[in-house]
C-alpha cells in the first residue's frame, strides 16, 4: 500500500525507511541468489523427473545420472532457494516488527556468501561423486546428501545470519508482540537445534545404520515443519493484516495454531521408515504427527482467510496477497492430503510411491514458496524503492506456478497413491505399478515445465529490480486488468517518500 | 528508541542469551554423548564366548589325554637300549624292538615301502 | 505470553520428542542384545549372519549413486505392507531345490553399513534379496551374478533378464545407465575384466573400482533364511508350506 507522508506519522515512516535501507543489501542478496538457485533446482527437477520415464534422456553425462540429479534437485530447492528466501524474509520481517534497524548487515552478507559457497560445494559433491576425486563425495544419506563438514558450515553461517534478529526481538520497545514474531523466533531456534542434533547423531556419533537413516528422515521432516512452515506463516500473518488493513481475525486462534505446530512438528519424519526393524512407536508417532498437521493447517487457514474475508478484491489486486492467500490455501490442502496419506490405510500404499515426493514439493514449493513469493513481491519494492515493472510477468508467474503445483498434486500425490496401490496389490505384477509410475511421471515432468517458465519470469523480473530498473512511483504495481493507464499511476508522479533519503 | 530497553549492555546480554539458546540442544547432545558413544561389540563378545569355551574344552581334553609318564617311558627306553647296543663295524644291522600295542587295535595297512 | 514462558514452552515441546525420537532410540538401537537361538543345533549361539563382499564400501557407493531414490531394501512385516508375498523380494519360494526362505527384514540385516538404505520409492523392485535371486536363477548359466550386474549397470535395457523369458520386463526398465562407472580401454589391455558386450572393434568396457565395489555389495544382498535360519524370537512368519 502506498504510504503517503501526509497521513502517516513521519517519524514512523522515517524509521521504516531506515530499517529497509539498513537491510537492503543482505535481503536483496538472499532473494536474488535464492531465485537463481530456484531456477537451477527447477531445471534439475525437470531432468530428474524426465529420467524416470525416459531414462536415456541426457544419459551421456554421468553427473546428471538419475539418483544424483534427484538428490541435487531436492538439495538446491531446499538449501539453495528455500533457505535463502527464508533468511531474507526472516531478517526483514523481524527488523520491521521489532522496529529496529539492522546493525550487522555486513556480517549477514558475508554469512550469506559462505552459505552459497557451502551449498555449491555440496551440490558439486552430490553430482560429482566418483568423478571429481576424493574431495567431492556425497554422504549417500537420504535427506542429508551433503558431506558432513558442509552441515557444520551451514549451521554456523545460519547462526551468523539469524542471531541479530534474536537480539532485535529482545531489545524491542515494550508493547504488543505480533504472532509473526513468535513464529520467527521459534524458526530461528528450531533450525539450529535440528541441524546440530541431526549432524551429531548421523555423522559424528557411532550407532545403528537404521537410526542414521531414521534421524536423517526426521531432519528432513522437521526442517519443513519447524523452519520453512513457521517462516511462511510469519510472512502470511504479517501481510494479511498489513495489505487488507484489518487486524488478524483472532490472536487466540493464532497462538493455538502456533503451539499446535510446536507440539506436533518435532515428531514428524520417521513415518518414511514404517515397517523397518526399529522401535514401532517411532514411525507410528511420525505418521500420527503428519496426520495431525491438519490441526495447525486448519487453524492458520481459517484465521488468515477470515482476516481477508470480504476483501477479495484486495487479494486479487495485490501480488503479495494473491501468492500468500494461495500459499495458505495450499497449506490446508497439504494438511488434508497428509491426513489421507499417513493414516494406517494410506501409509501402506503411499510409503514407497511418488506421493512422498509430491508432498515434499507441495510443502516446499507450494506452501512455503508461494508465501515467499508473496513476501518478495512486498519487500523488494520497499528496499529498492522502485516498483515492479510488469503486471504481466507477475500474473504469468502466478498462473504458471498454480498450474505446475496443481499438476504436481494430481500426478505425484494422487498418482503416486495409485502407483503405490499397483505395486502393493499382489494380484498385479510389479510392472503394473511401474507402468502407472511412468505415466504419472510424464505429468510431473510437464508440471516442472510450467514451474520452469513461471520461475524464469520471476527471476527475470527480480533481476531487473535488482538492477534498479524498477519504476520510480508511489503507486504499487497491482494486478488490475481493467485500468488502461499505467499501473504506476498518472505519468509524471514520482515517489515522494522524503528528500532526505536517496 | 527506548534507551531503558535498548542500549549496548542490553544488546550484549541479548546476544549471549540468544547464543546460549541456539546452542542449548548442541550442548544437550554433548551431555548425552556417553549414551551414544563407546565400543559396542555384543555379537563379537557372544561369539567369542562360544569360541573360547570350545577352545578351553579342547585344551582340557588334550591335557587329560596326555599321559606324561608313558610318554617319558616311550622316549627314554628305546634311547637307553640304543645306547647299550652300540654297533661294531662289520656286524649285522640292529633290529628295533616291536612297538607297543595301540589301544585301538584296528590295524592300519602298512604304507607301501 | 512472555519471552520466558515462550522459551520454556519451546524447550519442553521440542525437548520431549528430541529425547523420545532421537536420543533414546539411538542409544537403545546401538546396544541391541543379539538374539540367541533357543533350540536346534545352534542353541545358545547368537544370530549373526555373515555377509560376503565389500559391504561397507559398496553401501557408500550405492548411496552416492542415489540408488535409494528408486529402490528399497525393506521387507515390511505384514501389518505394514505385503512385501513378503511380492515376487521373490523376501527370499526364494518353495521349490524342488530349496525350502521357502522368505522372511521380513531384521535389524542385523544392515550390519556393516554406515546407513541403512531403506529407500524412498519403488520405481524399481526391492533389492533386499537381489544377490539371492541372481545366485538362484543364474546357477549353472553363463553370466555370473557379478557379470550380470555389471551389464545391468552399464546398459539396463539391453541386459537379458535372469529369469528365463523376462527380457520384456528388463527392456522397460527405467534404471539409468551408469556408464560413468566403467571405462573404455583397448581390448588387449582389458585382461579378463572386459564385459561381454558388442562394442567398437578393439575397444573393451571394463568396470572401475567403484563399479566393482558396488557390484560386490549388490551381489551380497541376501537377506533370507537360506543357510541362516532365524531364531524363534525374530521369526514372525507363519509355518512355511511344505507342499508347493
Amino acid at each position: 500500500m502506498a504510504e503517503t507522508t501526509s497521513n502517516a506519522d513521519s517519524v514512523d515512516v522515517d524509521l521504516r525507511v531506515a530499517i529497509d535501507r539498513s537491510l537492503r543489501h543482505p535481503v536483496m542478496f538472499f532473494f536474488l541468489s535464492g531465485a537463481v538457485w530456484l531456477a537451477l533446482s527447477v531445471v534439475l527437477g525437470l531432468i530428474a523427473s524426465a529420467k524416470k520415464h525416459a531414462p536415456d534422456f541426457l544419459s551421456g553425462f554421468s553427473f546428471l545420472d538419475a539418483g544424483k540429479v534427484d538428490a541435487a534437485h531436492m538439495s538446491t530447492l531446499t538449501y539453495g532457494w528455500g533457505a535463502q528466501a527464508a533468511f531474507g524474509m526472516l531478517i526483514w520481517l523481524m527488523a520491521r516488527l521489532s522496529r529496529k534497524e539492522c546493525t550487522a548487515s555486513g556480517i549477514i552478507l558475508v554469512a550469506g556468501h559462505i552459505w552459497n559457497a557451502a551449498v555449491a560445494y555440496g551440490v558439486l559433491c552430490i553430482m560429482g561423486s566418483g568423478s571429481l576425486g576424493p574431495w567431492f563425495e556425497s554422504s549417500g544419506i537420504a535427506g542429508m546428501e551433503f558431506p558432513g563438514g558442509v552441515w557444520v558450515v551451514l549451521l554456523v553461517s545460519f547462526i551468523m545470519i539469524s542471531i541479530w534478529s534474536l537480539v532485535q526481538f529482545q531489545v524491542r520497545d515494550a508493547g504488543h508482540v505480533y504472532v509473526s514474531q513468535w513464529y520467527l523466533l521459534a524458526a530461528m531456534l528450531w533450525l539450529p537445534w535440528i541441524m546440530a542434533t541431526a549432524w551429531l547423531f548421523v555423522f559424528v556419533f557411532d550407532g545403528s545404520p537404521l537410526m542414521a537413516t531414521g534421524i536423517a528422515s526426521w531432519f528432513k521432516g522437521t526442517v519443513f515443519a519447524l523452519f520453512f512452515l513457521p517462516v511462511a506463516l510469519a510472512s502470511a500473518y504479517y501481510l494479511a493484516p498489513k495489505v487488507t488493513g484489518r487486524p488478524v481475525c483472532s490472536y487466540n486462534i493464532a497462538l493455538f495454531g502456533f503451539w499446535s505446530l510446536a507440539v506436533i512438528g518435532p515428531w514428524v519424519g520417521m513415518q518414511k521408515l514404517a515397517g523397518a526393524p526399529i522401535p514401532q512407536f517411532l514411525p507410528a508417532a511420525g505418521a500420527a504427527a503428519m496426520v495431525m498437521i491438519l490441526i495447525p493447517a486448519l487453524s492458520v487457514g481459517v484465521n488468515i482467510l477470515r482476516t481477508v474475508q470480504g476483501h477479495g478484491k484486495v487479494v486479487a489486486l495485490s501480488p503479495s496477497m494473491r501468492f500468500t492467500a494461495f500459499g495458505i490455501v495450499l497449506f490446508v490442502v497439504y494438511g488434508v492430503l497428509s491426513f489421507g496419506l499417513n493414516n494406517n490405510i494410506g501409509l501402506k500404499v503411499s510409503q514407497f510411491s511418488y506421493a512422498g515426493y509430491g508432498m515434499d514439493i507441495l510443502g516446499l514449493h507450494g506452501v512455503f514458496s508461494l508465501c515467499a513469493f508473496g513476501a518478495i513481491y512486498f519487500i523488494v519494492p520497499r528496499i529498492t524503492r522502485r516498483e515492479w515493472l510488469s503486471r504481466r510477468f507477475i500474473r504469468w508467474h502466478f498462473f504458471l506456478s498454480l498450474y505446475g503445483l496443481a499438476s504436481i498434486v494430481i500426478c505425484a500425490v494422487v498418482g503416486g497413491f495409485f502407483q503405490g496401490q499397483g505395486t502393493e496389490d499382489l494380484t498385479q505384477p510389479f510392472l503394473t505399478g511401474a507402468r502407472r509410475a511412468a505415466a504419472y511421471g510424464w505429468g510431473i515432468t510437464l508440471a516442472w515445465c510450467f514451474l520452469l517458465l513461471a520461475n524464469l519470469f520471476f527471476c527475470l523480473h527480480l533481476l531487473l529490480m535488482a538492477a534498479r530498473l524498477g519504476r520510480r512511483s508511489s503507486h504499487p504495481t497491482l494486478l488490475d486488468k481493467h485500468h488502461v493507464e499505467s499501473p504506476h499511476g498518472p505519468e509524471g508522479e514520482v515517489d515522494n517518500y522524503g528528500s532526505a533519503i536517496v | 528508541m527506548d534507551h531503558a530497553r535498548d542500549n549496548p549492555l542490553k544488546r550484549f546480554a541479548a546476544f549471549w542469551i540468544a547464543a546460549l539458546l541456539i546452542a542449548s540442544f548442541a550442548i544437550a547432545c554433548v551431555i548425552v554423548r556417553p549414551m551414544t558413544h563407546g565400543d559396542v561389540n555384543t555379537v563379537y563378545d557372544m561369539k567369542a564366548e562360544a569360541r573360547l569355551a570350545l577352545v578351553s574344552e579342547a585344551r582340557a581334553t588334550q591335557e587329560a589325554a596326555l599321559d606324561t609318564a608313558a610318554l617319558e617311558k616311550a622316549i627314554t627306553e628305546p634311547s637307553d637300549n640304543l645306547h647299550k647296543q652300540v654297533p661294531t663295524p662289520g656286524s649285522k644291522p640292529l633290529v628295533a624292538p616291536a612297538p607297543a600295542e595301540t589301544p585301538k587295535g584296528e590295524e592300519k595297512p602298512d604304507p607301501a615301502e | 505470553m512472555t519471552f520466558k514462558s515462550f522459551i520454556f514452552g519451546l524447550l519442553a515441546s521440542f525437548g520431549l520428542p528430541w529425547l523420545a525420537v532421537v536420543v533414546f532410540p539411538f542409544s537403545k538401537m546401538r546396544t541391541l542384545e543379539p538374539v540367541k537361538f533357543e533350540e536346534g543345533d545352534r542353541k545358545g549361539q547368537a544370530y549373526s549372519p555373515m555377509r560376503d563382499g565389500r559391504v561397507n564400501e559398496g553401501s557408500k557407493i550405492y548411496g552416492q549413486e542415489g540408488c535409494y531414490h528408486c529402490h528399497t531394501q525393506l521387507i515390511r512385516p505384514t501389518y505394514a505392507g505385503p512385501d513378503v508375498h511380492r515376487d521373490e523380494w523376501a527370499g526364494l519360494r518353495l521349490s524342488a531345490d530349496n525350502p521357502d526362505t522368505r522372511r521380513e527384514t531384521v535389524p542385523t540385516d544392515y550390519d556393516g553399513e554406515d546407513v541403512a538404505h531403506i529407500g524412498l520409492s519403488r520405481v524399481g523392485p526391492d533389492l533386499s534379496n537381489l544377490g539371492r535371486r541372481l545366485d538362484h536363477y543364474l546357477k549353472g548359466r553363463d553370466p555370473t551374478p557379478e557379470t550380470w550386474l555389471y551389464l545391468h549397470l552399464y546398459s539396463p535395457r539391453t541386459n537379458p533378464g535372469y529369469v528365463e523369458n523376462d527380457q520384456e520386463i528388463h527392456s522397460h526398465s527405467t534404471c539409468p545407465s551408469k556408464s560413468g562407472l566403467f571405462r573404455q580401454v583397448p581390448a588387449i589391455l582389458a585382461g579378463g575384466q572386459a564385459l561381454p558386450l558388442y562394442n567398437v572393434k578393439g575397444v573393451a568396457v571394463v568396470p572401475t573400482d567403484r563399479a566393482r565395489a558396488l557390484v560386490s555389495y549388490l551381489a551380497s544382498l541376501k537377506k533370507d533364511t537360506l543357510g541362516a535360519p532365524l531364531p524363534k524370537a525374530y521369526n514372525l512368519n507363519p509355518i512355511a508350506p511344505t507342499k508347493e
